[in-house]
This record gives structure tokens, C-alpha cells and sequence, in this order.
């Protein structure tokens, strides 16, 4: 057998045991701005929002050089660089740094979490300003599109009106999208990543099951749980499901095989399981403690009802549409398969709009983006340094 | 003599045109034409490496295989559509050249002569399968999957309704103006659709029938 790859040993950089790693950027830190308030596509109305985000890099003089990183599912705003409290490296610092995909020696890098996330950004988690209390299960359902309201608010505030790039994978892809589409001044180049315009009923059913273990847990108390007791039994399972599909059937192959580990419990006893099953629990419990079990419902019923062509047609809804594209996806991603994002490409480039399409042969599955991968570093980088150089009239 | 062909083609190719590069490879004749036509180019290519090295010359590129269409550009998309790789090599050549026709007006073909004398010698000398400096393989090693010749070419031309607007011939030593079908190696034509008869090809079960030409 060929020799393991490194990287796919590794994985990502979310929820991994990092101590030996160090990101080029040292520390870098989170900041939080209240905003104007958004109204939301369910027509609910924020008298004002938190947001979360980190900017990387310098903005240029003529203020061209900004790109937004959209995060996936389980990301958050520290994108890159160590936390000042945790040590934890950004969930893309493989790919966002000086030299690196994304460089941040040559772009402003701006990151937002999610609205009806767990980041500090206005979520499940933030206070109502009525009662005092945590919003919880009471928190209007939000949309990728509101997400990307909330991203527009904050370029506002920054005084960016016009981005070079946005680019996201997975759920990020989605909002890069719908960013490219609903404010179509805003963005110069998009490049969404395994991803699509909507859920197929396969991807719907995978995140149904997260969130019925979630709900099915007797101390979720229809989201009304407090600090010391939340539902973490169910959110560790949602998180278990959420990684198989993340993988292909040959990483998990190399990375684990049939290999059993022995481990000692806090009581002394041992117990033998397969390397596979300890990497789940770990992740399980390691996911858990960064978590809100209620933002995991709401993120992910927000990622099942997009619908990039909710508006119309696509050749109309495309119409409006000024940016570049450049479309990648993941030949072993079965999570959110090449089909997908053929099927992206075709209507973008059925409504002339210039895209590029790579299909890259990783074989980590969904998260090959978000592992160490010079072919797909490479292509980005490259890409977004002609696209930057070179506008096109 | 790869040299020429691209030459030649560059020239046939007004400025400005829209242009599908089928088989782009890692984008060198695209990029060329860009810079020297100012064509709005594209390209396809099926090799993910041959598809980065297109993308670091800040080409627009699709990674697809050409067998399986084009569907993902609308009807007349082009002004030019160029397979100037390995038209012998497609499984279904025909097809591949409908689909050209239906997303471009134009189509500019390079292929393989394979009635060079030094080939039509090897068969009657050595009565082996013929292996020259363009066919470098063993039989069992050949991309190639057709086997015709410049006449074979121009027969099918006229079959299917296409016209030959231009053609020019290669081999080793430059351009062949005499005899090419005996002495060409390579040859590259211009084509569009026969403008009154709008006839397309069809292939079923190895026999190539005409019927009239639908978009």
C-alpha cells in the first residue's frame, strides 16, 4: 500500500489535539460590533445585531483588496492564526495566511459567525432584550440569506462597498452564493466550494437525524436547558453522523482501517474499541464543549431550506449577477457531490456568466477544503492573485 | 508542425471572436490566442493538473470530458469551437461534432492523415500495424480509435453536410501543398454547417446517415 498521506492523518484543524501546530499569524483576535438591526426573511425584526468577526491583512488604499471567508457548519469567525484564550488554531489555517491560498500578505481577510450561530454574533445563545434570557428555542428561524444581510451590515460598518472575493465552503459556499446573487454590486469574484444551490433529500435526511438526537435527548427540555445540563449526548451524536458523512469510505479506510485501540476510563477499566469509534467520541465530546446544541437546529434547518433559485427561475435570478465564479469540487465529496456543482456551473454559465470549474481528485471526502491540500491551495491561490491583477474589462 | 497548425489557425480566427478550446490542455495555444486575437476564450479540459495549469494562466476553464457533451453551454454560445487534439481518439466523433456545432457556428478540426505514404508502405512491406514518429505506439497502446485518412475526412464532410471552409496540411518538414493525402501527416479544416441544407450527423450502429439539423 501506497504510503498514508500526512494530511489526511491529520484532518482538519477543528477539534484536534493541536499542541504542535503553529499558525505564521500567532494570536490573532475576534471582535464583536452592534449593528443595525435586520428584518428576516421569516419577517421577524432585530432592533439591532451582534457581530462577530477577525479581519487578517490590510485593507488597500483604494479599499479593492477586502475578501469575506464564508464559514462552513461548525466554523466560527476565528478563521485563521491562534486564540488568545484557547490556543486553538483557526478552522482554515491551513489555507488562509501569508503565502498561503488566501494571503493574507496581499488581501484583507474578513470573517463573520453566523447569525443563529454560537459565536458571539446574535444567536440562539444571545439574551433577549425583553426577558433577560437566552432566546433559546424562542429565536426566529434565520436563512443563509439573512446571514449574508447581517455579513452586508458589517461591511457597511467597515466602509468596504465593494468585495474583491467571497469564498466559502460547504454551507459557506452557500452564502458566497447567495451574496453574489442578492447583492450583486457587492462582489467582484465568488468561489463556492462542495457545495450547492439546495439540499437534495439525501443531505436534508443526514441532518434531520443530528437534529432528532438533539431533540430526542432528555435534557435538550425543548431547548430550554441550562448551562450545567445541556443536551450534549445528543449534540455528540449529530456531530458523529455529521463527520461519517464529512469522510470517503477510503480516508476512513486510511486512517483507521480496523485498528483497535485500548482505553482506560476514569475508573480504571479498560476497553478495547476500533480506532474509528474513539475518533467519533472524541470528536463527539470535543465538539460539544464549543457547541450550542439549539444554534446546531438552527443552522442546519437554515442550510436545508436554501434555496439559491427560491426567487425564480435560475436564468432569471441569475440575470442580475456581476461576479466571476470559480467552482471546485471534491471528486470522493458524497456528502455534496460533483453533480452539484456541475449542475451550478451549468446554470451560471448558461446565464454568460465566466466560471471555472475544478473537480479535484482529494480523497477526504466533504472536508477535503478544509484539510492540508496543495492541489486545491494552489488553484485558489492562483485564481484569486490573476482575478486581482488582472480584472477583465 | 504543431507549431504550424496553431499558426494557421490563429490566423483564421477573427479578433475579438468567442472561442471554445475543446482539449485545451494546460491552456498555452488559449492563452496565445487571447493575448494575440483578443478572443474571449474557454476552455475544457479533463485532466484536473491540465485544468489548474489553465487556471494559473487566468483562463476561464471547465474540468468535463467532452464525451459527455456540452451541455452546460447555451445554443450558439461561440463563434468558434476548436477540437484540435483528438478528434481520431473520441469514442463517438460524430456526436461530439453535433454538439460542437450546436454551441458554436464555427468548428476548426486538426486529425491524423492515416494514408501518409510512410503508413500505407509499412502496411504493404512489413503487413504490420504501422508505427511512425506521429504514431509512436504499439496497436495495443493507441489512443486512436479511428483510423481515416484526409479523402476519408472530406467524404464525411460531404456526407453529414458540413462544409469545409479552409484546410491546410502538415508534416514533419512544414506545410504540404501537394498531394496531401499521401504526404500529409496532419491536417486541420475549417468548417461550418452547409448553410442551405442545415444537415447534422447522426451515427447509429456504424453507419452514418444524414437527417436534417435540429438545434
Amino acid at each position: 500500500m501506497a504510503a498514508l498521506p500526512t494530511n489526511i492523518v491529520q484532518g482538519d484543524l477543528q477539534d484536534q489535539k493541536t499542541a504542535d501546530y503553529q499558525s505564521p499569524l500567532g494570536v490573532t483576535h475576534t471582535q464583536t460590533a452592534t449593528l443595525p438591526g435586520i428584518r428576516t426573511q421569516s419577517g421577524f425584526t432585530f432592533e439591532q445585531v451582534d457581530v462577530a468577526y477577525q479581519t487578517l491583512g490590510t485593507l488597500s488604499p483604494a479599499r479593492d483588496n477586502a475578501i469575506l471567508i464564508c464559514p462552513a457548519l461548525s466554523g466560527d469567525a476565528h478563521v485563521a492564526g491562534m486564540h488568545p484564550d484557547t490556543s486553538r488554531p483557526g478552522w482554515w489555517d491551513y489555507h488562509v495566511g501569508p503565502g498561503k491560498a488566501i494571503d493574507t500578505d496581499k488581501f484583507f481577510i474578513i470573517c463573520v459567525s453566523m447569525l443563529g450561530g454560537c459565536g458571539s454574533t446574535t444567536g440562539p445563545t444571545s439574551l433577549r432584550p425583553e426577558t433577560g434570557k437566552p432566546y433559546g428555542m424562542t429565536f426566529p428561524p434565520v436563512t443563509i440569506r439573512d446571514m449574508v444581510v447581517v455579513q452586508i451590515r458589517l461591511l457597511d460598518h467597515l466602509g468596504i462597498l465593494q468585495l474583491f472575493a467571497a469564498i466559502g465552503g460547504s454551507m459557506g459556499g452557500m452564502q458566497a452564493l447567495a451574496l453574489a446573487v442578492d447583492h450583486p454590486q457587492r462582489v467582484r469574484v465568488c468561489i463556492p466550494i462542495a457545495t450547492c444551490t439546495s439540499h437534495s433529500a439525501m443531505q436534508i435526511a443526514f441532518n434531520e437525524i443530528g437534529r432528532r438526537a438533539i431533540s430526542n435527548d432528555p435534557d435538550w427540555n425543548e431547548g430550554n436547558y441550562n448551562a450545567d445540563r445541556r443536551p450534549i449526548r445528543g449534540l455528540a451524536i449529530a456531530r458523529m453522523v455529521g463527520h461519517v458523512t464529512y469522510l470517503s469510505e477510503s480516508a476512513m479506510t486510511h486512517k483507521f482501517g480496523r485498528e483497535r485501540r485500548t482505553e482506560h476510563s476514569a475508573s480504571g477499566d479498560e476497553a478495547t474499541s476500533f480506532s474509528v469509534e474513539s475518533y467519533l467520541h472524541h470528536q463527539g465530546q470535543s465538539f460539544v464543549k464549543r457547541f450550542d446544541p439549539n444554534a446546531y437546529l438552527y443552522l442546519t434547518r437554515a442550510i436545508d431550506q436554501f434555496d439559491l433559485f427560491e426567487g425564480g427561475p435560475a436564468a432569471e435570478v441569475l440575470r442580475q449577477v456581476r461576479a466571476r465564479f470559480l467552482v471546485i469540487s471534491f471528486a470522493s465529496d458524497w456528502l455534496y457531490p460533483p453533480v452539484q456543482s456541475r449542475e451550478l456551473v451549468r446554470q451560471l454559465k448558461r446565464a454568460n456568466i465566466p466560471v471555472s470549474y475544478l473537480n479535484l481528485e482529494t480523497e477526504y471526502g466533504h472536508d477535503s477544503f478544509l484539510i492540508e491540500n496543495p492541489a486545491f491551495a494552489n488553484v485558489v491561490r492562483h485564481y484569486l492573485i490573476n482575478e486581482y491583477v488582472h480584472p477583465p474589462n | 508542425m504543431y507549431l504550424g497548425i496553431y499558426e494557421t489557425v490563429s490566423h483564421w480566427i477573427p479578433e475579438k471572436s468567442r472561442v471554445l478550446d475543446l482539449g485545451a490542455g494546460d491552456g498555452a495555444f488559449l492563452e496565445r490566442l487571447v493575448q494575440t486575437r483578443q478572443v474571449v476564450g474557454e476552455g475544457v479540459e479533463k485532466d484536473a493538473e491540465l485544468v489548474a495549469r489553465c487556471v494559473e494562466r487566468g483562463l476561464v476553464v471547465h474540468q468535463g470530458d467532452i464525451a459527455d457533451g456540452l451541455d452546460q453551454y447555451g445554443d450558439q454560445t461561440f463563434d468558434f469551437v476548436l477540437l484540435l487534439g483528438t478528434f481520431q481518439e473520441l469514442v463517438s466523433p460524430a456526436d461530439i461534432l453535433r454538439e460542437a456545432f450546436r454551441v458554436g457556428r464555427h468548428v476548426v478540426i486538426a486529425h491524423t492523415n492515416f494514408a501518409h505514404f510512410s503508413v500505407r508502405l509499412q502496411v504493404l512491406l512489413r503487413g504490420r500495424t504501422p508505427m511512425t514518429q506521429f504514431l509512436p505506439t504499439h496497436w495495443y497502446h493507441t489512443q486512436n480509435l479511428h483510423f481515416f485518412s484526409i479523402l476519408d475526412f472530406q467524404d464525411f464532410c460531404r456526407e453529414t453536410g458540413i462544409q469545409e471552409l479552409n484546410q491546410a496540411y502538415f508534416n514533419i518538414r512544414g506545410a504540404v501543398r501537394f498531394l496531401p493525402n499521401l504526404r500529409a501527416e496532419e491536417a486541420v479544416s475549417w468548417l461550418q454547417l452547409d448553410p442551405i441544407s442545415r444537415r447534422s450527423v447522426t451515427v447509429e450502429r456504424g453507419k452514418t446517415k444524414t437527417e436534417p439539423y435540429q438545434i
